[in-house]
């Protein structure tokens, strides 16, 4: 009886060992502890088993069972798991093909520019402000030291409603507008279009850019550069370069014109920076106290800085776009290459 | 302004490069934007000297010349007809590159060699108004007296560096030789050598021979000199010379002696012919209406009384400032002249000029603004030049009428300490006065105030600022270029705040771009045709648009009212170019007048539009990108009917709010419309006010607890009729459910004969849910009956049957 449950088993853990499916493994368990399984046939004769052996081979046969039940469990957890991993082998896809669903479009560059910017200015304690377009001369000229006639008028040539209105030559108006209304001691940013007769491959009729102005107590040239420098690093990076040059705007005294390592070389000199290595930046100046006086400002008091760059050539060199008109022309084919 | 830099030597003793030169000009604030070297094409040509001249033994058109470079003798095989032996004429050798783009090489003609070749006027870029003989159809023949070897550019003084200078308009005194030269000198602390002035005269009194009446304001100074006994010819080559290299052609020496003032003093001129003055006199007087003159460039303009003219007892004579009249001007048969040198007011000159669009060397000057002290200085100058070409006898006395105050040397003072604050930077006060005063502007300090005595030229300087960009341009702003140390001392902390319609169009961008839209940028000037193609009514308030007086083309001649068109043709040339599913948004604005002619500034008013064209879509996904749009606002809306014109009248919403105002409209494109724009797709079109919207108070949210019990649905599916709405089921389905309505979506639209003539099914998920127990099944039946019925009164509804 002994030898024979000592067969059972080792024959059981044999056939289990053995099993590859799942059916199989059902037909084993049933071979060895189904109604009519050879344990089940040993169990059922334990009555012809002498009483004092009876509960040792009880005890053995007990051991058989369960160390077979145990052995099928393992199985069927082995086989049960290798056949999710076949099943989940089956759904395996390419991930190469292409994605589905609302693909995102994109913001046009200049507005990234834009944005970017502003962020900057405001993180700098500018408020942001809009104004109008269409501009009186008055706010367009005059209020900047710009009378009638003035030789400061050919550097631009204007697109004229009347005689006193016209589109906004340059943001600004907008440093008039807001010392006629803020009081002293801000920071203003005017991002906008602006408008000059001017229509050939290199100039578009309606640019951007954005004035800045900053009036504030014992404001020099020194708190400008230091200001610019602060700009040109967080849009640039910490190794910009940095070049003054002397220039003209009616409204500042004196003016400047900044230049910053050319954002398409790198310093390294290409043909959009002459091979100089530097490229426009910010022109501006210290505000005229004439100005300053105009909008009711006290010059004895208040001083301040100015200035506006254009800044769709900005936009053009750091996203290496290599014809102006492409701003305006909306090709899908453009737009895209911005995602 | 093209300047000379051998012309500057005559003011400034000069040892350093002309590039040298250029450069502190540009760092100091004359931007040097080109420098043009005037012997370009003239390397390796030399002026040679024939000495032998034989037939070529191959060719009876050439012949072979043997020829003196100086140190060398070369031989040169030419065609041309008029060298001789003895000539001197110009030898290009091997390397030179002439301005016809010919390159020199040793060639072989026939077997006989040739070291290069002999140069026409033409090749060498000039003509007969600059050297005799330059213009003949042949070789040019050198004088008799020239050197063989010598350089042609020293020969014929093409030598010169011209600078093209970028002169402010705040420096109006530089758009002259003089002008920069005294620059050059404050850069180098060098001093400036004043021209020649001196001159003799011949008795009598120039107020014999002409008298002079001022009868305008705009004239503040006007003067004159008489010189009779002309010798009229051919200036001197020095003096060609400087005027070839800044781009005027010498005429004679009277008219380039006036040239030549006008370029070196910044001075324009007039030279009369004497005897075509009638009654002897010169009026400066504005213009007759009808009154007209031929002036130099062959055209007749007809006058008048806002041109100032320059008129004898007769006629106009001059445009005054501007150009001069055929009638009077300097001829060969001139024998007297009238020297004319005066000071016209800028606008007149320049409304003048522009008038008659005319831009002359003259009215340049005049525009840019010419002192009023200038003229005694340049009318001097062009009698010394007189007096030196001995090519006339000069008069006694000048004529000199003046109206305005002779400006004087002016005194201001500053403060160094202003001066320091607005540099930011130390300068010691010696350094300051010392760079003053290289400019012409002597100066000492008493304490913190410097006593500055302006030159009479410098209008411009007027404070502390004008004299602190003095002292910094010249002392180098390079100074900037690494700011370190601190800043904004003393200044104030200021809070950064961003603009609340930008950020809230920054929030609408976003959305569109994540539904796959694109951003694009668009003129907002367009042709006055957009208002016809866009099909807006002859009462449409947009049509009265806004025109530009001086257009730059028809195409950006209208300042727009409608944002549409722009959009439209953004999609019309996408599909041209084979772009598909186009997906556009624009944030821009449109300007709407008041009151037309324009008296005050217009409306401007911040929309942003939409189109999308791209297979598939339809109306209710643009409903849905406009939800989306929206729902970032507290806006509380309607829908009705568009009325826009450009849309399709059944295809179409306007987004109306509570109170009234039409914030907006989306729907598709009107077909006759696209047909304007000769695009043969469907197009969906939506725009807001964002004005309005961004003006709207912020969302606010107020949730409610989630309830305990669960929801139940229902799925009913009614036939109506085609007219019922949505809007009018989903209303009448609500309010029969009463208190355990939850909510309800129509699923599914079904049209089929079967269902009837013009009938519809609509398929409903309606929710119902309690507050405050689990709903039975017996209470939702009595409630869906309810509806049903309802539904069945009010819109004859049916249960779907099939």
């Amino acid at each position: 009886m002994k030898e024979k449950l000592k067969e059972i088993l080792k024959n059981g853990l044999q056939k289990v060992e053995e099993l590859v499916d799942l059916k199989a493994l059902d037909e084993v368990r049933v071979k060895f502890l189904g109604k009519t399984g050879e344990l089940t046939q040993i169990l059922r004769g334990m009555k012809d088993v002498p009483a004092e052996e009876r509960k040792e081979v009880g005890s053995i046969a007990n051991n058989v069972r369960v160390k077979l039940e145990e052995a099928i469990t393992n199985k069927l957890c082995e086989l049960e798991n290798a056949k999710l991993l076949a099943d989940m082998e089956k759904e395996k896809v390419d991930i190469t093909e292409p994605s589905k669903g609302t693909k995102k479009g994109a913001l046009h560059p200049l507005t990234r520019f834009n944005n970017k910017f502003m962020q900057l200015c405001v993180e700098m304690g500018f408020t942001v402000i809009q104004t109008p377009e269409i501009e009186t001369d008055y706010y367009n000229f005059e209020a900047l030291n710009v009378p009638k006639n003035h030789p400061a008028r050919d550097m631009q040539d204007s697109l004229y409603i009347t005689d006193t209105i016209l589109m906004r030559t340059h943001t600004s108006p907008a440093q008039v507008r807001a010392m006629e209304t803020m009081k002293p001691p801000f920071k203003i940013v005017c991002p906008g279009r602006v408008y000059r007769n001017d229509n050939d491959s290199s100039h578009s009729p309606i640019f951007n850019q954005f004035e800045a102005l900053v009036i504030d107590e014992n404001i020099g040239l020194k708190d400008f550069m230091t200001m610019v420098k602060e700009m040109a690093v967080r849009l640039y990076g910490e190794d910009v370069k940095m070049r003054v040059r002397p220039s003209y705007f009616p409204f500042t005294e004196p003016s400047i014109e900044i230049d910053a390592t050319c954002q398409m070389c790198k310093g390294k000199g290409c043909s959009l920076c002459k091979g100089t290595g530097f490229s426009e930046f910010f022109g501006g100046g210290i505000v005229n106290p004439v100005i300053l006086e105009m909008s009711g400002i006290d010059s004895n008091k208040y001083s301040g800085f100015a200035f506006g760059p254009g800044i769709d050539r900005s936009v053009m060199v750091t996203n290496k776009i290599p014809n102006i008109k492409y701003l305006f022309r909306n090709d899908l084919r453009f737009l895209k290459q911005m995602k | 302004m093209k300047i000379s830099y051998n012309w500057l030597k005559d003011f400034v003793d000069l040892t350093e490069s002309a590039e040298e030169v250029a450069e502190k000009l540009t760092v100091s604030g004359f931007e040097v934007e080109d420098i043009i070297y005037v012997n370009k094409h003239l390397h390796d040509v030399y002026v040679g000297h024939i000495e032998k001249i034989e037939r070529h033994p191959q060719a009876d058109r050439l012949v072979v010349c043997q020829v003196n470079v100086g140190d060398k003798n070369v031989q040169i095989v030419t065609s041309a007809t008029n060298v001789f032996e003895g000539a001197y004429v110009p030898v290009s050798l091997e390397g030179a590159s002439l301005a016809n783009g010919v390159e020199i090489k040793p060639t072989n003609f026939r077997g006989v060699k040739s070291d290069g070749m002999f140069c026409s006027g033409e090749e060498l870029g000039i003509d007969d108004n600059y050297f005799e003989g330059a213009s003949v159809n042949g070789i040019l023949i050198l004088p008799k007296d020239s050197k063989a070897g010598q350089k042609i550019e020293d020969a014929l003084m093409l030598n010169d560096v011209v600078y093209d200078v970028n002169v402010t308009p705040n420096r109006p005194d530089c758009n002259s030789v003089v002008g920069i030269a005294h620059e050059v000198c404050a850069i180098y602390g060098k001093k400036f050598k004043n021209p020649d002035y001196a001159y003799k005269t011949v008795g009598e009194n120039v107020e014999n021979y002409i008298s002079v009446d001022v009868k305008t304001k705009e004239c503040p100074r006007y003067m004159g000199a008489y010189i009779k006994d002309i010798k009229l010819e051919r200036s001197p080559l020095w003096l060609r010379s400087r005027l070839h290299a800044v781009g005027i052609k010498p005429i004679n020496n009277m008219v380039d002696i006036t040239n030549y003032v006008l370029v070196e003093q910044g001075q324009p001129m007039h030279a009369f012919d004497y005897k075509y003055l009638d009654g002897k006199k010169i009026v400066v007087r504005q213009a007759e209406k009808g009154e007209k003159i031929t002036v130099l460039n062959g055209n007749t303009y007809e006058l008048d009384e806002s041109v100032m003219v320059i008129a004898d007892a007769e006629k106009p004579v001059v445009i005054a400032g501007v150009i001069g009249g055929v009638n009077s001007c300097i001829s060969n048969q001139t024998t007297e002249t009238v020297f004319e040198c005066a000071v016209f007011d800028l606008k007149s000159v320049r409304l003048t000029a522009r008038k008659f669009g005319l831009s002359t060397d003259s009215s340049a000057r005049y525009s840019k603004g010419v002192n009023i002290n200038s003229p005694t200085f340049a009318l001097k100058r062009a009698l010394s030049l007189v007096y030196q070409l001995d090519c006339g006898k000069i008069v006694d006395g000048i004529i000199d009428k003046y109206s305005a105050k002779l400006a004087e040397e002016k005194l201001i003072k500053v403060s160094y300490a202003k001066i320091s604050k607005i540099l930011g930077i130390e300068i010691p006060k010696e350094k300051m006065i010392q760079i003053l005063s290289d400019l012409g502007v002597e100066s000492f300090a008493q304490g913190d105030v410097i006593t500055c005595k302006l030159p009479y030229l410098r209008e411009d300087l007027k404070n502390d600022n004008d004299i602190a960009e003095e002292i910094i341009r010249i002392y180098g702003y390079d100074v900037y270029n690494n700011v370190d140390g601190k800043s904004f001392e003393g200044a104030n902390v200021t809070v950064g705040k961003f603009n609340e319609r930008l950020s809230f169009e920054n929030s609408l961008k976003n959305i569109l771009v994540d539904s796959g839209f694109y951003e694009t940028l668009n003129y907002s000037l367009y042709s006055a045709s957009a208002c016809d193609k866009l099909l807006l009514s002859a009462d449409d308030v947009r049509r009265n648009v806004i025109k530009i007086a001086n257009p730059i083309s028809e195409d950006l001649s209208t300042v727009r009212t409608v944002m549409a068109h722009a959009l439209l043709l953004d999609v019309a040339y996408n599909l041209s170019v084979g772009n598909k599913d186009l997906r556009f948004f624009e944030v821009g604005r449109v300007y709407q007048p008041k009151s037309l002619p324009l008296k005050e500034l217009p409306v401007e008013n911040n929309r942003i539009s939409l189109a999308v064209c791209e297979s598939g879509f339809d109306f209710f996904e643009l409903k849905g990108v406009v939800e989306n749009l929206l729902l970032g606002t507290s806006l509380e809306y309607k829908l009705e009917r568009s009325k826009e014109p450009y849309l399709h009248n059944g295809v179409s919403a306007d987004v109306i709010a509570k109170n009234g105002t039409v914030v907006g409209s989306f729907g598709k494109i009107h077909k006759t419309v696209l047909k304007n724009y000769e695009i043969n797709q469907d197009v969906y079109y939506a725009e807001f006010d964002t004005d309005f919207l961004s003006s709207l108070p912020e969302k606010q949210f107020a949730t409610k607890e989630i309830s305990k019990y669960p929801t139940v649905e229902r799925d009913l599916a009614i036939v109506v009729d085609e007219k019922v709405t949505n809007a009018e089921l989903e209303n009448a389905i609500k309010s029969a459910c009463g208190k355990i309505f939850f909510e309800v979506k129509l699923f599914d639209v079904y049209r089929n004969v079967l269902l009837g003539k013009d009938k519809k099914s609509m398929a409903y998920k309606v929710v119902f849910m309690s507050e405050d127990k689990t709903l039975t099944s017996e209470e939702i039946n009595a409630v869906v009956n309810k509806v049903l019925k309802s539904l069945e009164f009010r819109f004859g509804a049916k249960l779907r049957q099939m």
